[in-house]
């Protein structure tokens, strides 16, 4: 069992228990947080799934691959905590996770 | 497989009656408990969110099905599909970045992504706010006008030429060819236009190469003279970057035009939605997504399976063409309430008129900019508009969707 927490822009918080091996996204989707709309559907080709990942979540992520980090750098208000949800796959490890949304996605 | 009772539903997606209203058609397909056989097209229509988003996202199912055939059937393609005698049309228009796929399609893909990020696409609202606020300028004085040709149909083609590097002089030969090219594609295409299409895409073709040649020696900052630098790094193909560039300027022109035609009509037909968007501005956003969700433009692709496969509940082998109606699924009540209702607040909406998957339109940020900057402009301007044709005709045909034109009265404020 997973707990992430969004944070989306107006400050609302949104607890939601993830299963290893989805995506972030999903998990965000699933869990109606505003502004994750994920419109390609997980295939790192739209950008619409920017979020911000606070906290040990960073250092326990992997780095962007070569398609994400493109992405990241030209996404709207890009930070060093910028990630694509639907490239990160939920495991154990992840356990409290702190994602917040951005700003322009809401 | 048998045909049911069912499968004596009324389907003319050429009747005007389609065209007028696609939507109980797309109901009345939707509540069939398995995918629709039109045969005129061999192809498997899916009507369902689920199916539709299923399928757009599977690796397997493909936009050719060259794998799945031999060289000897793939000739008797194309002869059926009557492009067997348009060599340029073969060269640049039936090969690009939506028609390959795997290792193609992902190269050709990145050599052009960054270009089509939403930092970089936020970087044309200075050009796109100039150029509608020049055009309104030109409008302004007239009481009545026809916001398709009058209006729209500018924007978008000079927008993106502007982005690829075309001279802004050159912008409205684009728009003719870019038309005439998806001629081939038009409901009963005849040897006529199969012969304007040809011509059309050996025009543009020397176009661009004229346009590259003077990129060579004088280098811009802008899309064409970076391909050119791909291709002169060996990443792309002279070819492959002619055809890229068609692409791109065709994708840019036809479809955002209908979307801004069809978005001005649904904001026109349902006036306290206007009217909110007209007192609340911050919801442009929401509205645009509506915009799209309700009358998505390109409201139908197909994909070949590659692989024997369960769609729809339903078993295929491989080869079997699927027609993806994303018209049908953005009204898909499975997905969302009231489908039928035009509600610019609609959040979240995750609709799928930008398809799904590595086809994910490249483009949909620059189309999102486009209608964020008109409509904004409009509403701020225009206080009082009115439709003078209710009911405006709209494109026949399964794969296109929006109004041929649409004539309204307007005041500014």
């Amino acid at each position: 069992m997973t707990k992430v927490t969004f944070i989306e822009n107006n400050g609302n918080r949104i607890e939601a228990i993830a299963e290893v091996g989805q995506s972030l996204m999903q998990v965000a989707v699933n869990s109606g947080v505003s502004g994750i709309s994920a419109e390609c559907g997980g295939a790192c080709a739209c950008g619409t799934c920017h979020c911000y990942v606070v906290g040990n979540g960073l250092v326990t992520l992997p780095t962007p691959d070569g398609d994400e980090a493109d992405m990241i750098e030209f996404v709207i208000d890009p930070k060093a905590n910028s990630r694509l949800s639907c490239q990160i796959a939920i495991t154990p490890d992840l356990d409290g996770l702190i994602v917040h949304i951005p700003a322009s996605q809401t | 497989m048998p045909l049911t009772s069912s499968d004596q539903l009324s389907f003319d997606p050429l009747s005007q009656a389609f065209a007028a209203d696609p939507y109980p058609t797309y109901a009345a397909l939707r509540e069939r408990a398995h995918p629709y056989y039109y045969e005129d097209v061999d192809t498997w229509m899916l009507t369902k969110m689920a199916d539709v988003e299923n399928v757009a996202l599977d690796k397997t199912m493909l936009r050719g099905n060259d794998d799945v055939l031999t060289a000897a059937e793939r000739k008797a393609q194309q002869r059926k599909m009557n492009w067997h005698d348009m060599p340029h049309h073969e060269r640049f228009v039936q090969f690009n970045l939506l028609e390959s796929e795997g290792d193609v399609h992902d190269r050709l893909r990145k050599l052009v992504f960054r270009e089509f990020t939403p930092g970089m696409i936020l970087k044309q609202r200075g050009a796109i706010q100039a150029f509608v606020d020049k055009l309104l300028a030109e409008l302004v004085g007239q009481n009545e006008i026809d916001f398709v040709e009058d209006f729209a149909s500018h924007i978008p083609g000079h927008i993106i030429g502007r982005m690829l590097g075309v001279p802004d002089e050159d912008c409205p030969q684009l728009r003719v060819w870019s038309e005439n090219v998806v001629r081939f594609f038009n409901v009963g295409c005849d040897d006529n236009d199969k012969r304007i299409a040809e011509q059309a895409t050996e025009d543009f073709y020397l176009y661009l190469l004229d346009l590259l040649k003077l990129r060579e020696t004088a280098p811009h900052d802008d899309l064409l003279s970076r391909m050119l630098a791909q291709k002169q790094d060996g990443l792309m193909t002279e070819d492959e970057l002619i055809a890229t560039s068609m692409l791109i300027l065709m994708a840019g022109h036809g479809s955002t035009i209908d979307v801004l035609g069809s978005g001005m009509h649904s904001l026109l037909k349902f006036p306290d939605q206007r009217i909110k968007l007209r007192d609340d501005p911050s919801l442009i956003k929401t509205a645009v997504q509506e915009m799209f969700r309700y009358e998505a433009p390109l409201p139908y692709f197909h994909r070949f399976a590659t692989q024997d496969c369960t769609v729809g509940g339903q078993y295929f082998t491989a080869g079997t063409r699927f027609g993806l109606l994303y018209g049908a699924a953005n009204r898909d009540p499975a997905r969302f309430d009231a489908p039928d209702t035009f509600d610019v607040t609609r959040s979240p909406n995750r609709h799928v008129a930008f398809g799904g998957g590595t086809h994910f339109c490249l483009g949909n940020h620059l189309a999102r900019l486009d209608m964020d900057v008109i409509f904004t402009t409009l509403n701020e301007r225009f206080t009082d508009v009115q439709l003078v044709d209710a009911r405006p005709e709209y494109k026949s045909g399964l794969s296109v969707r929006g109004p041929k034109s649409l004539q309204i009265a307007w005041k500014e404020v």
